[in-house]
């Protein structure tokens, strides 16, 4: 028994949590919840007719890519049964990161910023902050659940298999909860924790890819894999769901056990003491945003690859599928095979945009995160004007974001060479991605032109901007709006190479208004105040 | 020679609040120079306006002969500073932000960074994120002591270190001011600027209140003097500039305007002196007296160093 003194205090912290993430928490659960809602839609206007389902079989079924991907090929006798496969994995590891982030933040997060020190010299046990945070977690991770099960059911699908695929991803978020606590006492500090959770998740994935292409059972250790397991709306199991709450159980139990052994701000792995002596690379505020971005960078770029591998491995499967389905035919507006397969690549690569687009605002905003932490100022301070100092991160964002559209050209490039033994893809597909580099800018632009002009309100502004883009993109054309809506994405004034021909004009076009706009932060930059906070 | 730093009538406002309300402050070349006041006086606002990162409302200000807004970035070559709030970057070393910063400065010397690590007592293999309060600051200050910069701008610089690295920064700012090199040296800890600096700025809600050396600031408040003598002197209480006397047996104690102390003497020699204690205004009396009413107002005046 744990004595009462340990876990005093516990009540009040929680509520504390909850009230700190009363934004953050219900943008997860709204997010995953829209996004069970999106794959639902568009899956029962996809799939309607027994043909479409039997060539969705056939194709995405037997595709080793896209079991890797998704999960195991249970249940696609049934439109119901698809949305299964193709959200479950994507929803377990959106659980998996929420339930990370929240832990981590309440945790090691608190304690390295001293927060945890002023909050414990109060009346408060020493197990107390841990369990507030994951029982914040935990509650969070319900709320996920109940959010899936609705979109779901609301969206039309049957009302038992949307509750076992909402209990699942709630269980998917309580094993990954309970590995984060374990993972806070080891780790020698906040960013190492998301390290070894993040290595955890990646061999998940990686088990669970493996076991689902043999199907030798090898996903049963994959925690990703138990939440599969429940195969919603085919045999609508509960008893899978033992092995998360076990394991989340044991995992709290092991992590207060550690908890006692460590000291407050220290982990068990002590972090290895660094070079003494900057690099030679480190001499200049370019070589500062390039050392401060590059391991966000290399994330990204394994995404992306990893991203454009299955994309172009799908394609082969795609020809056969959409032969024999007139509705996505219509999406992907193409006659012959050749031609729907084209399109297809395009819609990918458009959607790899998106993404890097993504990582473009995220690095652009970067250098408002600097300055707002106050760590903008000794670069100031020292003989680096204002524009260099934005400048070196732009570098990084606008250079990242080119090498990552190339490397996704390159990745769904050399899986459709490797498919259809034809080289001249990779410099097909490379060039299709390239096509995006200045719609990319643009939006890169507007997030440095919102940091030059509006540094309080530039990262929410910029982040707004591109939920409006995301949305505008993806749905323009599906939903019918009007065309100036459209018009608003500069991914959409992109041509959709491989499936339309190239044209210079528009990308001239946006080449321009993103000069525009990086004219605009340069300018603004140079003529205010830095501030922090 | 001209000022190194010339500030006339400069105004910041924030918003609505005015941080800044026609502050003057002058730094003569080769002085180490103490700006005093109490929090929130604007000590760190006037050091950021120097430094270019704020855009002054209005009022001149030169630094090194320039305009710290317009000609940031050379003048900057001429300056190293020390931030009030050392923020480091998480996952580099020391070593590495030293020499980071050194490098945009221009480069520094080796030598004089190994020498100063030495004697700031400073593992420089750390990363930043496992620093203390007082480590980042050595951080900060190892990297503006081993340039050569002509200035050095060291806003609270101190406020985290433990007495001995104290001494060790005293020390360090002796043989800059040796060097002929000029320092404008924030700060609360008084016996700091009273151990080191030619001559201080008061300031108080963003005005100066009062500038000069100390010894100028002194002749400016009271003496207090303590005598035995073989009589009773009369009268004492009614010379001008004499305040607050007190007996106690055979002595006598009180506190005399500076400049009436010959009028305050003359009665005890008549008196039949026979020992006299004086003591000059410290610092911290000079700065009680200035801010005391506000302070004391707010309840403060517990809470001073």
């Amino acid at each position: 028994m744990t004595p009462r003194r340990d876990v005093a205090g516990t009540g009040v912290l929680l509520r504390f949590a909850v009230r700190r993430d009363r934004v953050r928490l219900p943008v997860w659960v709204l997010a995953g919840s829209a996004l069970m809602w999106a794959q639902s839609t568009s899956n029962q206007s996809f799939y309607r007719t027994p043909a479409a389902l039997a060539a969705y079989r056939a194709s995405a079924g037997s595709n080793a890519a896209s079991i890797a991907f998704s999960g195991p090929p249970v249940g696609l006798g049934t439109v119901a049964g698809t949305v299964a496969f193709e959200i479950s994995g994507v929803l377990a590891v959106l659980a998996a990161l929420m339930a990370t982030s929240t832990v981590v933040r309440h945790t090691r997060a608190d304690e390295e910023a001293g927060r945890t020190e002023l909050l414990r010299a109060g009346r408060l046990g020493r197990h107390a902050p841990l369990l507030a945070a994951t029982g914040v977690s935990a509650a969070a991770c319900a709320l996920l659940g109940a959010g899936i099960a609705a979109a779901a059911a609301l969206s039309g699908l049957p009302g038992h298999g949307a509750v076992v695929l909402g209990a699942a991803t709630a269980s998917a978020g309580l094993v990954w909860t309970g590995a984060t606590a374990v993972c806070a006492q080891l780790a020698g500090g906040a960013r190492s924790v998301y390290g070894l959770v993040g290595g955890l998740l990646g061999v998940a994935f990686v088990v669970r890819a493996l076991g689902d292409v043999t199907g030798d059972g090898a996903s049963w250790a994959s925690p990703l894999g138990w939440a599969q397991a429940t195969h919603p709306w085919s045999d609508d199991r509960w008893w899978p769901l033992l092995l998360p709450l076990a394991a989340a159980a044991l995992s709290l139990a092991g992590a207060r056990a550690l908890l006692d052994r460590r000291d407050l701000g220290a982990g068990f792995l002590q972090p290895r003491p660094g070079p003494a002596t900057a690099s030679r690379a480190l001499g200049s505020p370019l070589g500062l945003a390039w050392r401060l971005q590059r391991g966000a960078l290399l994330a990204w770029a394994v995404g992306v690859a990893l991203l454009g591998l299955v994309y172009g491995g799908l394609a082969e499967s795609v020809r056969t599928l959409l032969a024999d389905n007139p509705d996505a035919q219509v999406f992907f507006r193409g006659s012959s095979t050749a031609e729907l397969v084209d399109s297809y690549l395009g819609v990918t690569v458009r959607i790899a945009a998106l993404l890097v687009t993504a990582y473009a605002v995220s690095a652009t905003c970067r250098a408002r995160t600097e300055e707002a932490a106050g760590r903008a100022e000794p670069l100031l301070a020292a003989a680096v004007g204002r524009a260099r100092w934005l400048g070196s991160h732009l570098v990084v964002a606008l250079g990242g974001a080119t090498a990552l559209l190339v490397l996704d050209g390159l990745a769904t490039g050399a899986s459709r060479a490797v498919a259809t033994g034809r080289a001249g893809e990779v410099g097909r597909l490379t060039g299709a991605a390239l096509g995006y580099v200045p719609a990319v800018w643009v939006a890169a632009g507007f997030a440095a032109a919102l940091v030059g002009a509006v540094p309080a309100a530039a990262v929410p502004a910029a982040w707004t901007a591109f939920g409006g883009l995301l949305v505008v993109t993806l749905f323009a054309d599906g939903f019918g709006w009007p065309a100036w809506v459209g018009d608003l994405s500069p991914l959409l004034r992109t041509p959709t190479v491989p499936a339309q021909a190239w044209s210079a004009a528009p990308l001239l076009a946006l080449a321009a208004v993103a000069a525009g706009f990086l004219a605009v932060a340069f300018a603004a930059v140079r003529r205010r105040d830095v501030a922090a906070g | 020679m001209a000022a190194v730093i010339e500030v006339q009538g400069l105004v910041k406002s924030f918003g609505r609040t005015r941080a800044l309300d026609g502050l003057d402050l002058e730094v003569a070349p080769g002085e180490v120079h103490g700006f005093l006041g109490p929090n929130g006086s604007g000590k760190s606002t006037t050091i950021r306006v120097l430094l270019g990162l704020l855009r002054a409302d209005a009022g001149r200000t030169r630094l090194l002969g320039g305009d710290p807004w317009r000609d940031a970035v050379a003048l900057h070559r001429r300056l190293a500073h020390v931030p009030g709030d050392v923020v480091l970057w998480p996952n580099l070393t020391g070593g590495e932000v030293i020499d980071l910063l050194g490098r945009l400065r221009g480069g520094a010397d080796r030598r004089r960074v190994d020498e100063l690590l030495e004697r700031f007592d400073l593992d420089p293999r750390k990363k930043a994120r496992t620093y203390s309060k007082g480590n980042r600051q050595k951080v900060a200050l190892v990297a503006a002591l081993a340039s050569d910069a002509e200035l050095l701008v060291l806003d609270e610089p101190t406020s985290g270190l433990d007495p001995i690295m104290e001494a060790t920064f005293q020390s360090c700012v002796r043989e800059v001011r040796a060097e002929g090199r000029t320092v404008l040296l924030s700060s609360h800890v008084l016996a700091e600027a009273e151990a080191l600096c030619d001559r201080v700025s008061l300031i108080r809600r963003g005005r100066t209140v009062q500038t000069g050396s100390l010894a100028e600031l002194r002749r400016l408040t009271r003496t207090s003097v303590t005598a035995e003598t073989d009589r009773p002197v009369p009268g004492l209480a009614d010379v001008p500039g004499v305040h607050g006397v007190r007996r106690t047996g055979g002595r006598v104690s009180f506190d005399v305007d500076s400049t009436h102390l010959d009028d305050a003497l003359r009665p005890l020699v008549d008196a039949g002196l026979r020992s006299l204690t004086s003591a000059p205004p410290t610092l911290e009396e000079l700065f009680l007296r200035q801010y005391g009413d506000e302070l004391a107002a707010a309840g403060d005046l517990e809470r001073l160093p």
